[in-house]
This record gives C-alpha cells, sequence and structure tokens, in this order.
C-alpha cells in the first residue's frame, strides 16, 4: 500500500496533460515556468507539494528521471481506475521488450556495415604499400540519406583508430565552410586537446602543429584519416583546395581523405580540376543497399520471435513505403518502430492481457478490463460467429460471465504462440523454397494482411502452379530446400529447428523425394525424361497454333506410367504444402488488439507532420477549433464577419490572383466585416476594421502567404501557390 | 684563406645538378651565380616560369647542396623555403617564416606571435642582423609560389622585398609564375626565368629514365625505343592533353605497357617502330588512359580503368549512365521533385497552364513532343528560321519554390501510379520539406540569389535545378517518364 501511497502522490492521472505557463509577472527577477493542471482534481491535490514536484521536474531533468525510477511512469489508465500493479506491469513490459530488440537492431546495423568496413580498411593498407605518391581516396557510396551514415563513420573510426594506429577525423560540411576552420577543427580533432606542449606556440590552424604532435606520439610515418561525411555539401572550390593541400603536406603527414558520397563518384569528379582529379589514388565502395538492411532489420526486430509487439499489416506497410519513396533513413524505421511499442504500452491497457510467463494473473485483470475486452472488434466477431455456429452458451458466456473471459483470456497467449511460430514457419519454408516471387517483407506483409493460402486461383500467396511447372531435378531440390529450412530453423527469425514437431510433414516429404528419385532412376534406364502431365500439357499448349485439342489429347497418352507417378507425386507435393503453409490473416484472431499494433495515424502524425496544411485547415475552418457560437452558420467553410480577420483574408486571398491589390482586399473585407447604415451593432466601425485588417495582413505575411511586391505599388504578391 | 673577390660554386656541385635536371643549365648556374656568398649574392631575386618547369625542384636541389658544401667553409648559407600555399592566412605564412628560419639556424628560443610584417621584420632582424655572424654569411629565404598565397594584403610583396634591404645577409628568394613588371616596387631585381620545356627537352629529359628492358631486346633498343616513343606522343599528344613534364611523363608511362604490348606477345619487334605505332593508335585516341579519373586503374591490361581494386558489389560504374545511377540511389519522391524542379527550370512560367493544368484530363496538351526534340537538332525545315537553340541546352532558369510544388503537385498523380488515390502525402508535409532539404545538401537543388545565406526556413527566395539534361532523362526513364514530353520551347 506504501507503494501505492507514493506513486499517486508523484502522479495522478492527468500528470502527462500539462500546460505550461510562462509567468513573468509572478517573480519578475527570475521567470519561472509553472505546471498548471489542466485537471480539476489539481485544486484537489495537495499545492504545496505539487509545485515541489512541478519544479524538480522543470529545472532538474536528471532529478526527474531518478523521481521516476522510484514509480510507474506510465498513468493509470481507465481514466485513472487503472490498477498500480496493471500500470507497473505495462510498463515492464515495455521495458523489457524494447530493449531486446533495440540490441539486435543495433547488431544487424552494424553487421550490414562490416564488409564495407573490411573492404575500407583493406583499400587503405594496399595503398599505403603501393606508394603511388598520390593521395588515397575512398569513396564510400552511401546512398541519400546522410544520418544512417553516421553509424558508418563511427565504426570506420573505431576500426581505423584501434587496428591501423591511425588518427581519425570526421567532418561535416557544415563545419568545413573554409579552410581555416577545417584545419582547426581537424587540428583539435586529431589532437583532442592534448594541451601541454612546450616549446613553441603554433597558430590554432598550423598543420605543423600536428605533424609535430604526431611525432611525438611515435606515429611513424605519421597518419591521419580524414572523412567527410557528406561530400556534396562541401564547397568546390574548398574541396579543391583541400586536395591540393593534403597532397602538398603528403610527404610530412600521410593524409588519407574519406568521402561519403550519396550520389555518384562521377558527378564528384566532376566538381574536382583535371589537375586534382590526378592527384588522387580513389576507390569506390557501396555499402549494403539500403533495401537490404531493411529487410534484414524487419526479419530480425519485426517479423522474428523476439518482438513482443507484432506491427500490424498496414502500418508496416506504410512504412516500408516511407522507405522507399522518401528519404527517410534506417534510423526513421527504428524510432517508428520504437514509437508504436511506445504507444502501444502506454496508450493500450489491454497490453497487458498477454504478458505471458506467469505474469498476468487473474486478479490482474479488472472488470474494466472485462469492459474493454467487449467493445473490442475481435470479441464480437468471436460472439457472432458462436452464435452462427449455435454455441449459444458459449457466447453468452462471454458476454455474461467475468471468470468465463478470463479463462479464454489466459488461454489466448498459448494460441498467440502457436500462431507466431505457424506463420514464422510458413513464411520461413516459402521463402526458402523461392517458391514466391516476392521478398520476405511483403510475403509477411501479405501473411499478416490476408492469410497465407497456397490456392492458385483464390489464395493469398499463389504457389500452386509454380510447383507443378518444376521438372524433377527442380522438383527434388526443392524439397531438399524446404527440408533444409526445417532442420536449420532460422536464427534470424529466432526460429529453431522444428523437425520434432513436423515429423509427418518431414516423412511425407521425405517419401515423396525417394519415390521420384526412383522414378528418375527408372526413367533414366527407360531413355525417356521423366515430365509431369502439368509440364508435359504447358509445353504443347505453347507450340499449337491449331486445334490445341487434338494435340492435348494426344499428349496426355503419350505419358508413360513413371510420368503418371511424378504427376502423382506432384500433386501430393501441392497438398502437403497447402496444407502445412497456411495461416490465418492476423485481424481474425481473438483479441489480437492486445498484441497487434496497427494505427497509422499517431505515427504519421508524428513523424510526417503537414505544418501548411494544418495552418491552412484551421484559417479555412476555424469554427473547427473555436467552437464559438457565433460562427456555427459558416462550419460549412463560408465566409462570415464573425470569423477571425485572418480567416476571412485567407478566404479572400484564396480566391484573389498571383498580385493582390491591398485596396481591393480591404475594401472586400470591409464589405465583409463593416456595417455603416443598416447593421451598425453588429458591424465594426471603419478604425476599429482597418485595425483588424492591418493585423491580419501581417499575420498572412507572418506565415508565409503574402509579401510585398516589388512590381507593382500597393501590391501584396501571393505566396503560397496550392 | 685568402679568396679572391669573386669565386663561383664548386663546378662539381653544378654539373651533378645539370645532370639531373637536363636542360637547366643556364638557370642553374645563373642560380649559383646569385646565391652563392661568394660570387655575386643578390638581395632579392625572383624565379619565374609556368608550372612543373622546375622551379622548386631546382632551387631545393641547389640550395641544399650549396649549405652542404659550405657547411665547413667559413662563407656559411643558411636557407628556408616556406611554401606559401600551405600557409592559410598571411599571418600564418609570416610564422612559418620565423619558424622555418629559427629552426634553419637553430635558434633555442621558441619564436614568438607574429601577426604583421613589421613584426616579421623585428624577428628577422633579431636573429639575422643583430647576431653576430662570420663574414660572408648569407641567408637565402624562399618564398615559393607566393604569388598564390591566400588572401595576402597587396602589400605583401613590396614588404616583403624590404626585408633584404634592413638585413644585409638576407637573399629573398620569390618564386612566381608570372612577375607583373615591377611588381615589388624596387629596382634592380635580377630575374631568372625557366621557360617551358621544347619538344626535345622533354625527350632528352625522359630518356634519363628508360623503362626496363623489353623481353628480346637489348638495352639501347629499349631506350631508342623509349624515345622514338615518346617523340610521337609528344607529336600526337602534348599540344592538347599533358603540356608538362609530369603530365607527359605520366602519359608515356600509360601508354608505354599498350605500345610493347606487342613486343611481349612477340608478334612485332622493337625494330618496327611504325608498326607499333599502327598497332597501337586505339590507345592513343583513348582518353580514359590519359585521365583515368579518380578511380584506381588497375595496372594489368583489363580494359576497364573504373574498377574499383577491391571485390566490391560494384554493378553500377562500369559504363556510367548518369541518370540511372542518381535513380538507383535516390526514392522515389525526390525523383519526382528533381523532375518537377527540371521542368520549372527549364519551362518558361507562361507554358505552365498548358503543360500542367488538368482541364483536359485524358489526353492534354502537352507542347512537347517533337517541338523540343526538332530544336535541338535544328533539322527542321520550317523552324530553322529562328534558329533558337533549344532551352534544355541553355542554363537552368531560376524559379521560386512554390512553383515547383506546384508542378509537383499537378504532375505526381500521373507519374507516380502510387500516388494517386492514396490519402498520405500531401503537398506539404515534412517528408516532402526532407526530400527538399536533402536535395539541396546534394546540391542537385540550389538556392539562387535574394535571401541567400540567412535563413533556411525562408521559402521566398529562387532555386534553381543543378543538375544536367542527360542525367534529368535518365531520372526521368527510371520512374517511366519521357521528360521531353514535357518540354515547351
Ligand atoms: N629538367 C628536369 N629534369 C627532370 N625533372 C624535372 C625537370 N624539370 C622539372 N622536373 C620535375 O618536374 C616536377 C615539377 O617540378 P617543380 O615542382 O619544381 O615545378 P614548379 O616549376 O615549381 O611548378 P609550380 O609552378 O607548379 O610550382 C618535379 O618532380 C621535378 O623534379
Ligand atoms: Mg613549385
Amino acid at each position: 500500500m506504501a507503494e501505492v501511497e507514493s506513486s499517486t502522490a508523484a502522479f495522478e492521472e492527468d500528470d502527462h496533460r500539462v500546460a505550461y505557463i510562462f509567468n513573468a509577472g509572478q517573480s519578475p527577477s527570475q521567470s519561472q515556468l509553472q505546471v498548471v493542471q489542466t485537471a480539476a482534481t489539481a485544486a484537489t491535490a495537495r499545492p504545496a507539494k505539487r509545485r515541489k514536484v512541478a519544479k524538480t521536474t522543470t529545472i532538474d531533468a536528471p532529478k526527474q528521471q531518478q523521481a521516476v525510477v522510484s514509480g510507474p511512469a506510465f498513468p493509470p489508465l481507465f481514466n485513472g481506475a487503472e490498477r498500480p500493479d496493471a500500470v507497473q506491469l505495462r510498463q515492464d513490459l515495455f521495458a523489457t521488450a524494447w530493449p531486446v530488440l533495440e540490441a539486435r537492431v543495433q547488431h544487424v546495423l552494424r553487421d550490414a556495415n562490416r564488409t564495407t568496413l573490411d573492404e575500407v580498411a583493406a583499400f587503405l593498407q594496399q595503398a599505403a604499400a603501393a606508394e603511388t605518391g598520390k593521395l588515397t581516396a575512398g569513396f564510400i557510396i552511401t546512398g541519400p540519406n546522410i544520418a544512417s551514415q553516421d553509424l558508418l563513420f563511427e565504426q570506420l573510426a573505431e576500426r581505423l583508430g584501434t587496428a591501423d594506429q591511425a588518427t581519425f577525423v570526421r567532418l561535416r560540411a557544415s563545419e568545413a565552410p573554409n579552410l581555416k576552420a577545417t584545419w582547426l577543427k581537424m587540428i583539435r580533432d586529431a589532437m583532442a586537446k592534448e594541451g601541454g606542449e612546450d616549446g613553441r606556440k603554433y597558430l590554432d590552424y598550423d598543420l605543423e602543429a600536428l605533424r609535430v604532435f604526431l611525432a611525438q606520439q611515435q606515429q611513424r610515418p605519421p597518419r591521419v584519416v580524414v572523412a567527410f561525411q557528406d561530400s556534396e555539401a562541401l564547397d568546390s572550390g574548398l574541396l579543391t583546395d583541400l586536395m591540393t593541400l593534403f597532397h602538398s603536406w603528403h610527404d610530412r603527414i600521410r593524409f588519407d581523405v574519406l568521402f561519403g558520397i550519396a550520389t555518384s563518384v562521377e558527378l564528384f569528379q566532376a566538381r574536382l580540376l583535371k589537375s586534382t582529379a590526378r592527384q588522387l589514388y580513389g576507390a569506390q565502395f557501396d555499402v549494403v543497399q539500403a533495401d537490404s538492411v531493411l529487410e534484414r532489420v524487419i526479419k530480425s526486430a519485426v517479423a522474428g520471435t523476439q518482438a513482443a509487439l507484432r506491427i500490424g499489416p498496414s502500418l508496416l506497410r506504410s512504412l516500408v513505403e516511407r522507405q522507399r519513396d522518401q528519404v527517410a533513413g534506417i534510423q526513421v524505421f527504428v524510432s517508428s518502430l520504437k514509437y508504436a511499442y511506445m504507444c502501444h504500452f502506454y496508450a493500450n491497457p489491454l497490453s497487458v492481457l498477454l504478458a505471458g510467463d506467469g505474469r498476468l494473473d487473474s486478479g490482474l485483470v479488472q472488470p474494466e478490463h472485462f469492459e474493454a475486452v467487449r467493445t473490442l472488434d475481435s470479441f464480437k466477431a468471436q460472439a457472432e460467429a458462436a452464435v452462427e455456429a449455435r454455441q449459444l452458451n458459449h457466447a453468452q458466456s462471454l458476454i455474461e460471465d467475468d471468470q468465463y473471459l478470463v479463462g479464454l483470456i489466459l488461454e489466448q497467449e498459448q494460441k498467440r504462440r502457436e500462431y507466431q511460430t505457424q506463420l514464422l514457419r510458413s513464411l520461413h519454408i516459402l521463402a526458402a523454397a523461392g517458391l514466391s516471387p516476392s521478398s520476405f517483407v511483403e510475403l509477411y506483409m501479405v501473411a499478416l494482411a490476408s492469410g497465407i493460402d497456397l490456392s492458385q486461383a483464390s489464395g493469398t500467396v499463389p504457389a500452386e502452379d509454380a510447383v507443378r511447372r518444376l521438372n524433377p531435378d527442380e522438383f527434388l531440390s526443392l524439397i531438399d530446400r524446404v527440408l533444409k529450412a526445417i532442420h536449420a530453423g532460422s536464427p534470424e527469425l529466432g526460429l529453431d529447428a522444428w523437425e520434432s514437431d513436423a515429423d509427418e510433414f518431414v516423412a511425407a516429404l521425405a517419401d515423396t523425394r525417394d519415390e521420384v528419385e526412383g522414378l528418375m532412376a527408372r526413367a533414366k534406364r527407360n531413355r525417356t525424361s521423366l515430365k509431369s502431365r502439368y509440364s508435359a500439357q504447358s509445353r504443347v499448349l505453347r507450340t499449337t497454333v491449331v486445334s490445341q485439342k487434338v494435340q492435348l489429347s494426344r499428349d496426355t497418352a503419350t505419358l508413360t506410367a513413371e510420368d503418371t507417378a511424378f504427376t502423382a507425386a506432384v500433386d501430393t507435393l501441392t497438398a502437403l504444402l497447402a496444407q502445412n503453409l497456411h495461416c490465418d490473416p492476423v485481424g481474425r484472431l481473438f483479441l489480437h488488439e492486445a498484441w497487434v499494433y496497427d494505427a497509422k495515424s499517431p505515427y504519421r502524425d508524428v513523424f510526417v507532420p503537414r505544418p501548411a496544411a494544418t495552418v491552412a485547415r484551421a484559417l479555412s475552418r476555424p469554427h473547427d477549433y473555436l467552437a464559438c457560437a457565433c460562427c456555427s452558420q459558416a462550419a460549412g467553410g463560408g465566409l462570415a464577419a464573425t470569423l477571425p480577420p485572418t480567416a476571412i483574408l485567407y478566404q479572400l486571398y484564396r480566391e484573389a490572383g498571383a498580385l493582390v491589390n491591398v485596396a481591393d482586399l480591404w475594401s472586400a473585407y470591409y464589405a465583409l466585416v463593416g456595417g455603416d447604415d443598416d447593421e451598425s451593432d453588429v458591424g465594426l466601425g471603419e478604425r476599429a476594421a482597418l485595425v483588424c485588417f492591418y493585423r491580419a495582413l501581417a499575420e498572412l505575411r507572418l506565415m508565409g502567404f503574402v509579401k510585398q511586391s516589388k512590381r507593382k505599388a500597393d501590391h501584396v504578391a501571393k505566396l503560397k501557390w496550392l | 684563406m685568402g679568396t679572391s673577390m669573386f669565386q663561383l660554386p664548386d663546378e662539381l656541385i653544378l654539373t651533378a645538378l645539370t645532370q639531373t635536371f637536363l636542360c637547366r643549365e643556364p638557370q642553374i648556374r645563373a642560380l649559383g651565380t646569385l646565391l652563392y656568398p661568394g660570387a655575386a649574392p643578390c638581395r632579392n631575386l625572383v624565379i619565374h616560369g609556368t608550372e612543373a618547369t622546375g622551379k622548386s625542384a631546382i632551387t631545393a636541389a641547389l640550395l641544399a647542396r650549396l649549405a652542404a658544401q659550405t657547411d665547413d667553409d667559413e662563407v656559411g648559407v643558411r636557407y628556408a623555403i616556406v611554401n606559401s600555399v600551405e600557409c592559410i592566412t598571411s599571418r600564418h605564412l609570416y610564422e612559418t617564416v620565423v619558424g622555418k628560419v629559427a629552426g634553419a639556424l637553430e635558434w633555442e628560443a621558441a619564436p614568438p606571435r607574429c601577426e604583421t610584417v613589421s613584426q616579421l621584420t623585428v624577428e628577422l632582424c633579431k636573429m639575422l642582423k643583430y647576431t653576430p655572424r662570420p663574414d660572408g654569411f648569407r641567408f637565402v629565404l624562399v618564398l615559393d609560389a607566393i604569388d598564390r598565397q591566400r588572401d595576402a594584403p597587396h602589400t605583401l610583396l613590396p614588404a616583403l622585398a624590404r626585408l633584404s634591404e634592413i638585413i644585409p645577409s638576407l637573399t629573398t628568394v620569390f618564386v612566381v609564375t608570372a612577375p607583373s613588371p615591377n611588381f615589388l616596387r624596387t629596382s634592380f631585381v635580377p630575374h631568372v626565368h625557366f621557360p617551358t620545356y621544347t619538344k626535345p627537352e622533354f625527350v632528352s629529359i625522359l630518356s634519363t629514365s628508360p623503362p626496363a628492358s623489353l623481353p628480346n631486346t637489348s638495352r639501347e633498343e629499349t631506350t631508342d625505343l623509349w624515345a622514338r616513343f615518346t617523340a610521337a606522343i609528344h607529336d600526337s599528344l602534348a599540344r592538347a592533353a599533358s603540356r608538362t613534364l609530369p603530365t607527359f611523363r605520366h602519359a608515356c608511362t600509360a601508354l608505354w605497357p599498350r605500345f610493347t604490348a606487342p613486343i611481349h606477345a612477340g608478334t612485332h619487334t622493337a625494330r618496327e617502330f611504325s608498326k607499333l605505332l599502327i598497332a597501337a593508335r586505339v590507345h592513343f585516341q583513348d582518353e580514359t588512359l590519359l585521365d583515368p579519373g579518380v578511380l584506381v586503374a588497375i595496372t594489368n591490361p583489363a580494359p576497364n580503368p573504373t574498377i574499383s581494386t577491391t571485390t566490391t558489389t560494384t554493378t553500377t560504374i562500369q559504363k556510367p549512365n548518369p541518370g540511372a545511377d542518381l535513380a538507383s540511389l535516390l526514392p522515389t519522391i525526390p525523383r519526382l521533385l528533381l523532375l518537377a524542379a527540371y521542368l520549372a527550370s527549364h519551362n518558361a512560367a507562361r507554358h505552365d497552364l498548358v503543360l500542367f493544368s488538368t482541364h483536359h484530363h485524358g489526353r492534354r496538351r502537352r507542347g512537347g513532343r517533337g517541338l523540343s526534340v526538332g530544336g535541338a537538332r535544328g533539322a527542321g525545315p520550317g523552324r530553322s528560321k529562328h534558329r533558337k537553340i533549344a532551352r534544355k541546352l541553355l542554363g537552368a532558369h531560376a524559379f521560386v519554390l512554390e512553383r515547383m510544388l506546384a508542378i509537383f503537385a499537378a504532375v505526381r498523380g500521373e507519374w507516380d501510379p502510387r500516388g494517386r488515390g492514396d490519402d498520405h502525402g500531401g503537398e506539404g508535409d515534412a517528408d516532402i520539406g526532407m526530400a527538399i532539404a536533402t536535395l539541396a545538401s546534394l546540391r542537385l537543388l540550389v538556392k539562387v540569389g535574394g535571401g541567400v545565406g540567412g535563413d533556411v526556413m525562408d521559402c521566398g527566395g529562387k532555386w534553381r535545378v543543378n543538375v544536367g539534361w542527360e542525367v534529368i532523362r535518365g531520372l526521368g526513364r527510371s520512374v517511366g517518364v519521357e521528360v521531353e514530353e514535357w518540354l515547351i520551347e
């Protein structure tokens, strides 16, 4: 109880909903931020203590974190009725689930760069040995995403710094606006604030200082690797200067340069002088394609068994598409994942229901949980299905009996695991067998959204034809691949080998394989080639031009006994695969809402904000935000005198041409808001209207809609076209 | 030692130098006379000549030997060479000079800060003037490439020329490319000119370093072949591509393996010069050999100069199609934006309505098709009257960002089949902004004029596309768009 007490003291239902009010008048010497509770509960709570908490949270960030550790940082849901241990459990779930994934993702990302690192290091060594008298330059083609290069260059620094004993300096274009600044930064980084040098004092940007320093470090020959992360943004003139100088210093300090290149080496070279280009001894390195990194990350962190939360198919699809369409690096993908985890465990009280490992007991489940469960779509579907199937008792207990529901809920964890295993095994086999042209990620999304069904006509992953078309050799190798997949499992997905679970399937596969091998041997003895009905038929269909029918029947007649047997084997395999590679769409599972997160809009709001559209919408429909009584007739988007002046001007602005005459604008505005004769009590006087007008126009200008036109006096130019 | 009034430096030094640097005997002798304390030491000396004519190399070599010779003599020569190219600011130059001079004189005290020429003068006086030195002592200060000193005040050169007037034992040598008359603002400065090499000089310099003997060929034959080969190279290339000694040498060594390949193969002998020449004619025209680019050319004669040494998964670099390269790197939206930017840069704004309006939806009037092609080829009989240059061949025009966004919004639905009907991806969203920022940081899109500099958030300024027609065409094809159809003359 003590724990509960302390936690409620620090955090209440509405604690996360705070408004910061800048209150300068209260204490003029030091303006301070004060946290004001939006909820009425604040008034009843102990104000003195609250003030203290508020201060520490705003002023002393580290302390605040310590305070958080003591109680759950998540607010209780169900309008504050959620039990503290449930809250704690949600928080724990998040705290255990995410770091595991993050570690895996980091591992994948670092691993993806490994070959590139090896190649770069090898090249630098080889170039050092070659004694070309030129400046060694490595061009690392990283793609346009500058943020994702950070990790690569970090790793390069680690690698070259330790293995090759080279001093490694990273530079961004923003840190290198001119020669002096570049040298300054470079020397500072390389010497790592090793101050007390005796004797001569050098200028901050004198490379001689660096040489002396390196010589003191007994580096022989002194070696510095300079990496430019975003070479495109470097000024071309500076680039040439840098290369010339590096080259000219080459006999005293061995400079090697590395360039992160987003476009292509050709474009880079086009910016250099020919004479400078001639001084370079370069090689190009590609980092692993972003697609394949993404696939690996998805395999290990989204699809794999380690992932506690399933990212739903539509969210996943939009994440993947964003990776392909936009300049959003893999880091953005990872943070989107993290955000999904946060949202789920922070805001979904049902996320505790499938805690697993016996952490969820019936004591934790409270009435609100049942209420929430009964509103779920999957619950409704379940109940309706029960009614449909005439299991009326079951349906009734579902709706009325809480204890019955608890039992069901506790069962679901097991079901979820089974589903997940079945899904991943099927996908793994499908991918290993190469039966579908789509990539793993695509298959995964399809499987989640609509399940796996191999049938040719109606299935989500039509693969039957692919099996049927196989010739005997391919047929055997397909079986081998499937067996191998079962045998090896997939460490990437976190799947262990599952022969013992699937002994029937394995045995059937092995039988089919033996049979076909026997058939092949026999066919060889007969000097015929083994074919199935399907492959033979397709061949005929392709060659015939006239009277298909006749030739078709003739062809089937020529099938030998072995061919018929092979056809049977193909059918067996097709059936086997169809039967074993199968799963439902995730949306059809009872209670999947507890462990699938598929909401797109929170993610879009946070990661792809649309400020322009938001402002435009607010201006065109202010009533939606103000909810004032006066403008309700303008709620549809029309003009009304009571709208805020800026909104009125915005409407007029949208109807105007590229150049807006301010006088016209004013008269239009005044015609709307002014009320000279008839309704003088409603309308504004001219002076008041003019003030409003000017302020509104200034606001429009501030928001970047208009600017003073230079072409015509008394006109403003329209800046927004859309 | 009873020295005569006039004594030249040791003849051995001079002959040794003239042998390392052929065809430079007059210059070497002149320098020797003008720098040697025993001969006619001068105060200021200007060495000038175009790029890579041996100015730096010969001065350095000569001074090193003079200093070594006079080391135990009482007529001592000390020297310091400062390369101005390496000095970032003029202050850097002064400090480097002081540092180097102190180093050459083995001066113990750490040289202090030195911010102006007057401070430099003071420091040099301390070391050279007020410290007693033996008779005939001279210090030579070489300011290499001083005409290329960064942000030099315009008084720099005259001021430096005054140094030797203040310090009698100092000789200041200015190494420059082309001195303007009286640029030191002082009279009686001897100039030594290093002219560019002529063809026979090139050939004779190169013949001092012949390549290793060829198989089945004697040493003399190889040398002879090398000389004729270099002469031929000079005739065919030197005018255009390799005017300086290093580039000429590079061209010769790069072509030599190809040229002698028939000898290695045994099909020709070293005597058949003209046959060899004809056999190697292709290579003489191959520019990639002479200008291999920044990527390493592998020395074995596999005809693929742009392959990287390491076994990377490079498939894209074989024969670069610049557009395809970019296309594989850029995601879809930035690609479309870049295309829109190109259209904004290369179409006149008055045609926008015709091109992009959605009024006649099905078959919209694209003025482009054929029109711009005709303009480019200049073959259309009726159209050649005006002799207008195709707009796409002209430079890119600046446009306002909003116009590009409007074009993007207009064409997006048509170009990107997935973009249509999809609710997300509105015009003003952060992803578009990020794409534009990325394109700008890659310098594919540049901000011009007006409010450049300060405010990155300000979208009022003008922009220009910074990629050429070839790239854009490739890029357009990668998304299935013929950009040509969207251009109006
Ligand atoms: N006569 C010569 N014989 C042999 N080598 C020479 C000769 N002349 C020049 N070189 C070589 O040519 C190269 C370029 O010479 P150097 O750097 O001295 O030229 P420079 O005149 O100082 O050029 P810049 O004006 O560009 O500084 C050096 O490697 C030098 O050894
Ligand atoms: Mg020089």
